[in-house]
């Protein structure tokens, strides 16, 4: 069986005494953009320092384009890190910290010229290169950052966070920006983050982890639609997660019937706001809060299966807080989630 | 108010009484006349000018600068490996280690030049020099971890982690990126052990020897015999060297800032 | 990259050795040498020291100094902290500044002043022949008062800087507020002042007291062979009387007070960094 360009097998980090990670499988495709998605505590970080080789594993191996570099040291790995708070040299000017990693391959003069002035160029920094990380702002200390690894020409690029520290405007401009240097370098993109918003715009596959393991892997459509577990569904934005015994919801109140038949082989379902439908259905409930929010119209709903999150339109009639109502959790609009728990 | 009279009176006196003896010095060793007398009996460098005749006040000198400047060498090669274990790992026995090495600013300096002498200089016939540039080195030690451990907390870690994996080995990541950027803090550390070095005396006082003086030992035994101004002037001359140097690391370095 | 506790132990271990055999090792001896007579533990060597006169008067007399130097500064350095603390910003850091260069200077060039000022044909002398009150020139030197002063020259400059951080700690309307109720500066000072200040005397006071109980050079040149204080009492014993228990017995005393000190010290500063 060959290995896929990154491979981790049965991968087991630990700091000390704590185990992050344990018994990881990963196949990365060469030129995927992938995320590690997951809230903090979650392996994600733990499993990109090992790749980088910032840590090393406790057991398991990492494959790098056919080649075994588990005990690899990381300075010999042709792989690059954008690390959270960028890390540049305060002591060095924009150009030289670009040419960093360069000169230390034995790359001067016009050589290295021609090659720290076209990363640059692709960051839109040239005019930065006399100047001092202090000098710059947050978003060009990222580019800079982002240059200095590329122009390794790194077989992967990880990057920790890369869009957190940004506000909402520069957000959009670098997503569109890792996006355009993956598109034209085809270099094979590993982003950690713990926002959804982030993983589903940007890339290619998404890994969900949770407590050190895998979740559950898939593009970002399968994620958003069909959830395997209860947590990536609350993750991705089921507002109503319920597990699923003998064809019954189980809520705070006891077993309660599904309004159609329950699916086979299911653990539980899971609902968005959009889907629960509002004005008939089997199901009472009383509206006890709602808030407007432009488009739609949202609406917290106190019922027997316990608190409801609904929305719909915001063109349609609203409901007034303490009125009751009908609604129905219509089988065919739940996510199917084979773990629960 | 009284108040308002109460502080410029206050500050007056205590100028005089803390700086006062020091201009008394100054005034003294300009004096033309044999004896150390206050006010001086005419002005004249003459004292100025014979200390640095003194064969015995050179050659203390020179010990002295010897010691201050390679003993804090020593500490410092020595201390910076150690402040860099403390700071950036998860050391075990990381207190036990903080302690030894800053016992010696805790313990009287008498005692280790003593101690030296009784059981490493007398037993074994270790050269007086030696034994005391071990005992300045220690000296100093606390100082220069303490400092550089201040600066290296105050430098980000994942700067280094990016050397690496931008190619560089770890050796070489501190030097092209740790060292650069801790430089205030080493020279800080280096002036410290310096004026530090230079102006002890307990240290010194057991680990002398023929033709093995520092100058201040050099300066006390001077003093219990002869009654000229020769001391006034070098007391000067060396006050002047110290506060000079303090004054150009707060000019030029921002010394307070380390310290 | 930072787990490897054997890269660790490498880059600290040079400096703990060398500070374990060339300090550590070599005093531990010398203390334990005040513990052991003819082979066994016994505290006779203590008992022995104390038993004579000299050594009694000395140690108390150390003590004693150090209590007056402290409690002496601790007066003055309020009144100069105050002082300077109310000054306009350019003035208190050039005071500052003042303040702080005396210890920069080497301690033989500080104590050497009072040789000129209180010889025999000293200022002080000078002024007293001068002026009639005497007509021979007082003794002033070598004695308690001499040692006294140069003492408190040496160590006055800590008290104060100290006392300036704690005053500038304090709630800058403390004050004000006491006077307001009725308080005339004496009640300020004693019940305002110096309970929010405590801190920062005891630090001066540790540093002061230890500083002059530890004290070589000044008691050395001001005092001589008539003033002896624990370390030229030390140094006495060992070149003259080649004595080197009773070295070792001071040598411990000497060590239990640093540490003390250090202790206290170190307790108040993580009491003050936990609030």
């Amino acid at each position: 069986m060959s290995d896929a360009y990154l491979q981790l097998d049965k991968l087991t980090l630990a700091y000390g005494d704590t185990v992050a990670v344990k018994n990881l499988d990963l196949a990365i495709g060469k030129g995927e953009l992938v995320a590690f998605l997951g809230p903090s505590g979650c392996g994600k970080t733990t499993t990109m320092r090992a790749i980088a080789g910032l840590l090393t594993p406790a057991s398991g191996r990492i494959g790098l384009d056919g080649a075994d570099i588990t005990r690899v040291s990381a300075n010999k790995r042709a792989v690059g890190l954008v690390f959270q708070s960028y890390a540049l040299f305060p002591h060095l000017t924009v150009y030289e910290n670009v040419a960093f990693g360069l000169r230390l391959k034995g790359i001067s003069g016009a050589d290295l010229d021609a090659r720290v002035g076209a990363g640059l160029k692709s960051v839109g920094l040239t005019a930065f290169a006399g100047r001092k990380p202090a000098e710059l702002s947050g978003g060009q200390q990222q580019r800079v950052a982002l240059a200095r690894s590329m122009v390794m020409e790194p077989k992967v690029l990880l990057l920790d966070e890369p869009l957190s520290n940004l506000d909402a405007r520069l957000r959009l401009e670098m997503r569109a920006e890792l996006q355009r240097v993956q598109r034209e370098t085809g270099v094979t993109m590993i982003f950690v983050t713990h926002d959804q918003v982030e993983a589903l715009a940007l890339a290619d596959r998404i890994v969900v982890m949770l407590n050190g393991g895998i979740e559950q892997i898939g593009t970002p459509e399968e994620i958003y639609n069909n959830p395997v577990s209860s947590f990536v569904a609350d993750f991705v934005g089921f507002d109503n997660v319920f597990a699923l015994k003998e064809g019954k919801l189980m809520t705070p109140n006891g077993p309660i019937a599904l309004s159609g038949p329950a699916p086979q082989a299911s653990a539980g379902l899971a609902w968005r706001p959009r889907a629960v439908v509002l004005g008939a259905g089997p199901f009472q409930g009383t509206v006890r809060g709602t808030s407007f929010a432009g488009n739609s119209r949202e609406y917290l709903l106190d019922t027997p299966l316990g608190a409801i999150k609904a929305e719909i339109d915001a063109s349609l009639p609203p409901h007034e807080i303490g009125s009751a109502l009908a609604f129905n959790l219509p089988v065919a609009g739940a996510a199917n989630l084979k773990r629960f728990g | 108010m009284s108040i308002r009279l109460f502080s410029p009176i206050v500050l007056f006196l205590l100028l005089v009484f803390l700086i006062g003896p020091f201009l008394i010095i100054i005034a003294a060793s300009l004096s033309a006349g044999d004896t150390l007398a206050f006010p001086p009996q005419g002005l004249s460098l003459r004292w100025v000018t014979k200390v640095f005749a003194v064969e015995s006040f050179r050659d203390s000198f020179a010990m002295s600068m010897f010691l201050a400047v390679f003993g804090t060498l020593a500490a410092l090669l020595l201390g910076i490996p150690a402040a860099y274990a403390l700071s950036r790992y998860r050391l075990p026995a990381a207190e036990a280690v903080r302690t030894i090495v800053s016992l010696p600013i805790i313990v009287p300096g008498i005692i280790v030049g003593l101690a030296l002498l009784r059981y490493l200089v007398v037993p074994f016939g270790f050269n007086i020099t030696v034994a005391l540039f071990f005992a300045h080195a220690a000296l100093v030690l606390p100082y220069a971890v303490r400092v550089v451990s201040a600066s290296l907390d105050n430098l980000r870690s994942d700067i280094e982690e990016a050397a690496v994996l931008l190619g560089s080995s770890r050796f070489g990541a501190f030097f092209r990126v740790v060292m650069p950027n801790i430089r205030g803090g080493v020279l800080a550390a280096f002036i410290l052990g310096f004026v530090t070095s230079f102006n002890q005396v307990p240290v010194s006082l057991f680990l002398s020897g023929p033709g093995v003086r520092t100058l201040p030992i050099d300066m006390l035994g001077y003093m219990e015999t002869t009654y000229d101004p020769s001391i006034a002037a070098l007391s000067a001359l060396l006050a002047f060297l110290s506060i000079g140097i303090v004054f150009l690391a707060e000019r030029f370095l921002g010394f307070s800032r380390y310290v | 990259m930072f787990q490897n506790r054997a890269e660790a132990l490498a880059l600290a271990l040079p400096a703990a050795v060398f500070a374990t055999l060339v300090f550590l090792l070599p005093v531990a001896i010398l203390l334990s040498e005040g513990f052991r007579a003819g082979g066994a533990w016994t505290l006779s060597a203590y008992t022995h020291f104390f038993s004579e006169t000299l050594n009694r008067t000395v140690f108390l007399r150390s003590f004693r100094l150090g209590l007056e130097v402290t409690a002496v500064s601790a007066v003055i350095g309020y009144a100069a902290a105050f002082a300077i603390v109310n000054l306009p910003p350019t003035g208190k850091g050039r005071l500052i500044g003042l303040v702080t260069l005396p210890l920069m200077i080497s301690p033989v060039a500080r104590t050497y002043a009072w040789i000129v000022i209180l010889g025999r044909t000293g200022i002080v002398n000078q002024g007293i022949t001068g002026l009639g009150l005497s007509a021979e020139p007082l003794r002033l030197l070598f004695t308690e008062t001499a040692v006294f002063i140069g003492l408190l020259q040496l160590f006055l400059p800590l008290m104060i800087l100290s006392l300036i951080s704690a005053l500038e700690n304090m709630p800058r309307d403390a004050i004000p507020a006491a006077r307001v109720l009725g308080a005339n500066w004496f009640q300020v000072f004693w019940k305002v002042v110096l309970p929010l200040t405590r801190e920062g005397l005891v630090v001066g006071g540790t540093l002061v007291f230890t500083g002059s109980l530890t004290a070589y050079i000044t008691p050395a040149v001001l005092g001589g062979s008539k003033v002896l204080m624990l370390e030229t009492l030390m140094y006495q014993q060992v070149s003259v009387a080649n004595d080197f228990v009773s070295a070792s017995v001071i040598a411990f005393i000497l060590i239990v007070m640093s540490f003390a000190a250090n202790i206290l010290l170190k307790r108040l500063a993580t009491a003050r960094n936990r609030r």
